[in-house]
């Protein structure tokens, strides 16, 4: 557990305060001797999320069952001064669910129900452990869907996607979470319960729904979420074009969407993911040489998809790809899928650590900002694969490394600090679907001034005046009026 | 010249601030402003608005002044600050499908631009093509694209807001996702100038589809027109838009007023004609009269105007699956208005989304008519309440849309909104804030 080491972001893994006699009883006493976690085997789960860098000790783990259970927990915890992390599946890549600051993490892993589907409206209302692509397996024999699709949907919740904002490979075209969210129940710090939104009325006041979407579990925790579900497209057609050069699939992007088309999906891997992906068990039997996979996707009127697919290919071969693939049926689509789908656990055959930067630019600077960062690999002597969302310039360079090594942990850190400059400079931003959580606050400054920082700052505070939802994230500390960051 | 103008004029020139007679026009809800300023950026902006701040002014921001009858009636006027002047477009790129404008930059305008590249906003909020992009975002109202392309608030990327203190808080970027902080644009849109005056947008756009057609069915009584409509929403495809219509008096020929539903399809080609047949047979094949291109952006351009020259305009809610119920329950409204005067009433619904407009043409003025509106409208809200719905006053006589607010009660989220209103106006000189109220 705690290894008393100093992690990225000077973050330090000692060991918590315990959790007292007293305040663990008043937890049991509301969700249950077993759903209170405090001994330090099991806690060892929860000490990182998806960013495995960071690692911080939970002072204990509570697994309530439902709304009522979370605002006893929150008003027990408030009245005590306790901070609190909520947390989903624990996928996020951002640090986010990171325990810091003798922090109590109240888990939504019991919250995994169906509370109301109605095809009719087209809506569903879940608990925010429900796992993403559940709801939409739940949703599928009416016909419908639910659209956001993150990469890790098979395991990650719709609590979590919530608290992120998550996108994925289809919100090209179909837009992120905030889109698709109608309604929130949410209890506060205090324990207090509130409703956002809800479909079929037009709320007075500003867009708190919006808000909290994206908020990172700073303004309280969704402990019922209404979603709005779309219908299954008639038709999916998907093409694979091979590259030699990477430039020349961004290339191939900015002439397909130049053409009007909107595909559902516009995916690149570069030519270490192939690679990689290649060397796993997850091979897709992408050409080993190539510099570029592209993935495109149409999905609609199954009428309309031919001409579309037919003129993506064209504008790939006049960009120089040497193959494309079209799949013919489902399991074709799968296979040209695959490569990518998988691109992350492949990279577990490269290397011990891997950091997954995220980092928005306008699509048009993709393939100047790609050579960019090769050009910051080259120099820091780091291993960097990019996987991405191309359509929406959502960058996804990947660090291989080794956390054992101090020395490669520094320049993996001074890298990831280029990278994100330089997606700044480009007219993007620091993070497109991950968040900011604990990882990205030393960049917040990149991208907003003092006056938006100090304006997010009294927004969270509107709903956490006292500072004990998941504390320590997404706000940098702001320096004081001597210079000494506070 | 008044004081308040007279301290506005040390700091801008003379043809910037407007006075006496002819702040007339500008009035907010009936209620005329001592001065109306036209700044030319958003330094002139902070000034206007940290002036105000430090003298206690009551500010509303506008732009071509074509919002300024609709929402919350303002506790009185001081200054009006127009972002007329401040209509540039300060970025365009096709490639990476976004636009930049100020505040005061016309609808009309980003279209004339953005089409010679086959771009397009694709929102259809009331109001047609003369209000200003900020204007837009300040009020967040979605039309009947909002079923295929979202409202307002899926559009904005980025925006610039000067708050009631003079602070400059340039929010969010110019690429789709984005998730580098708490979400400060969804509070600003449709925050109807409560939170700080939008000096500039960033807008998506879109490809414009090489097909636009509507399918107009028409209907012989209401019910059967609602009906239709929920079916047509129903269907398994992404439509654009979906709108049950009833026009007014004298509106659709001769006779009654009868129901009409209009489809709206933006496809390819190919995908055009397979829609017009997934809808059709979904429908249960009812005849239908297909309207291309021109013809049919202009049923939708006419519905964008059925707000137009309405005295009182309401939005009624609830689930979309209870349409029917929802526009039988405007019979209600009936004794509201004037029926030989104009076209009497319309009524537009979004069929996705479960929204009804309602637009009375004139308030009838029979005895103790007031006091009867009022409590007709109570009692809706309160029904449409009960039953998870909602009645927004979107725009009517000020003694009525003041006495009941024009959003209601916000219930538990009254607190946030007070605290929200606070962070970015700490001197309270927005007047039509905090919503709701």
């Amino acid at each position: 557990m705690g290894c008393g080491c100093v992690l990225p972001g000077g973050i330090e893994n000692t060991l918590p305060e315990p959790l007292t006699k007293e305040l663990g009883d008043r937890l049991r006493s509301v969700v249950g001797d077993a759903w209170v976690i405090a001994d330090a085997d099991r806690l060892l789960v929860y000490e990182s999320d998806g960013l495995t860098a960071y690692r911080k000790t939970p002072r204990a783990v509570v697994l309530p069952r439902d709304t009522n259970e979370v605002s006893c927990l929150l008003g027990i915890l408030s009245q005590e001064g306790v901070p609190v992390v909520p947390r989903g599946a624990g996928t996020g890549l951002s640090g986010g669910a990171l325990a810091d600051g003798d922090a109590i993490v109240v888990g939504t892993a019991r919250m995994t129900d169906m509370l109301e589907l109605d095809p009719d409206n087209r809506l569903a209302r879940v608990q925010p452990g429900m796992v993403n692509a559940d709801l939409t397996a739940a949703a599928e024999p009416f016909g419908l869907y639910y659209a956001p699709d993150p990469s890790s949907q098979s395991v990650c919740t719709l609590g979590g996607n919530i608290a992120e904002n998550s996108g994925g490979p289809h919100c090209l075209k179909y837009g992120v979470t905030s889109r698709y969210v109608t309604g929130l129940t949410v209890v506060t710090y205090d324990g207090k319960i509130v409703e956002f939104g809800g479909f079929g009325r037009e709320s007075g006041g500003y867009d708190l729904l919006g808000l909290f979407v994206g908020s990172e579990g700073c303004f309280g925790i969704a402990t019922e979420i209404e979603v709005r579900l779309l219908p299954k497209p008639e038709g999916v057609r998907t093409l694979l074009a091979i590259f030699d050069r990477l430039g020349d699939a961004g290339s191939a992007v900015t002439e397909i969407m130049a053409e009007g088309l909107l595909p559902a999906a516009l995916e690149i891997i570069d030519g270490p993911t192939i690679r990689a992906v290649e060397a796993s068990v997850f091979a897709a039997g992408y050409p080993t040489d190539a510099e570029a996979a592209l993935v495109v996707e149409f999905d609609g009127i199954g009428a309309g998809l031919a001409a579309d697919v037919e003129c993506a290919v064209v504008r790939c071969r006049e960009a120089g790809a040497r193959e494309v693939r079209i799949a013919d049926s489902a399991e074709e689509r799968r296979a040209l899928w695959r490569g990518r789908k998988k691109a992350f656990g492949a990279m577990g055959q490269i290397a011990s650590d891997l950091i997954v930067q995220d980092g928005t630019v306008p699509r048009s600077r993709l393939t100047e900002v790609l050579g960019q960062i090769s050009e910051i690999g080259v120099r820091y002597d780091l291993t960097i694969a990019n996987v991405f969302h191309a359509g929406d310039g959502n960058l996804h360079p990947n660090i291989l490394f080794d956390r054992s090594d101090a020395e490669e942990l520094s320049r993996v850190e001074r890298a990831s600090t280029e990278i994100m400059a330089v997606c700044v400079e480009a007219g993007g931003t620091i993070t497109g679907e991950h968040g900011v959580g604990l990882d990205k606050r030393r960049y917040m400054s990149l991208v907003h001034g003092p006056d938006e920082l100090d304006a997010m700052q009294r927004i969270k505070s509107v709903f956490d005046p006292v500072g004990l939802m998941n504390p320590g994230k997404v706000l940098p500390d702001l320096p004081d009026s001597e210079g000494a960051n506070v | 010249m008044n004081p308040l103008a007279a301290l506005l004029s040390d700091r801008l020139s003379e043809a910037q601030v407007v006075e006496g007679s002819q702040t007339a026009c500008w009035a907010v809800c009936g209620q005329v402003p001592q001065a109306v300023v036209f700044p030319e950026n958003e330094e002139q902006v902070a000034e206007i608005l940290s002036l105000s701040s430090a003298e206690g002014w009551r500010c509303v921001p506008g732009g071509r002044g074509s919002w300024l009858h609709g929402g919350q009636p303002p506790q009185g006027v001081d200054v009006l600050v127009s972002a007329d002047r401040m209509s540039d477009i300060s970025a365009y790129e096709p490639a990476d499908q976004f636009i930049e404008a100020q505040a005061g930059a016309g609808l009309d305008v980003l279209e004339h631009r953005t089409i010679e590249f086959r771009q397009w906003l694709a929102l259809d909020p009331p109001g047609g093509e003369r209000g200003t992009l900020g204007a837009m975002v300040a009020v967040g109202t979605a039309g009947p694209l909002q079923a295929g392309f979202g409202s307002p608030r899926d559009q904005v990327l980025g925006a610039t807001l000067v708050t009631g203190d003079g602070r400059v808080l340039s929010l969010g970027g110019r690429v789709v996702k984005n998730v580098a902080g708490f979400d400060l644009l969804k509070l600003i849109t449709g925050s109807w100038g409560t939170l700080g005056m939008i000096t500039s947008v960033t807008m998506r756009l879109h490809p414009v589809p090489a097909i636009d057609r509507s399918l107009l069915f028409k209907g012989a009584e209401l019910a059967a027109g609602a009906a239709l409509a929920r079916r047509l929403a129903q269907a398994p495809l992404s439509l654009a838009a979906v709108e049950l219509l009833v026009p007014g008096d004298g509106e659709s020929g001769a006779g009654a007023s009868s129901p009409l539903v209009a489809v709206r399809i933006l496809e390819s080609v190919d995908a055009a004609d397979e829609a017009e047949h997934i809808v059709s047979e979904h429908a249960g094949l009812p005849p239908f009269q297909r309207l291309e291109g021109a013809s049919s952006a202009a049923i939708f351009d006419n519905v964008r105007a059925m707000e137009d020259g309405a005295e009182l305009v309401l939005r009624l809610s609830l689930l979309p699956s209870r349409l029917l119920e929802l526009v039988e329950m405007t019979s209600r409204l009936d004794g509201l208005y004037d029926p030989t005067a104009g076209w009497g009433m319309r009524l537009a619904a979004h069929a996705h989304t479960g929204v009804l407009r309602v637009m009375i043409a004139k308030m009838s003025r029979s005895d103790a008519w007031l006091e009867r509106a009022k409590a007709t409208l109570r009692n809706l809200r309160r029904s449409l309440e009960a039953q998870g719905g909602s009645l927004v006053l979107s725009q009517g006589p000020p003694q009525i849309v003041g006495a009941m607010g024009a959003w209601g009660e916000s219930g538990p989220t009254a607190l946030f909104n007070v605290g929200i209103q606070a962070a970015f106006d700490p001197a309270s000189i927005f007047a039509r804030g905090p919503m709701p109220r």
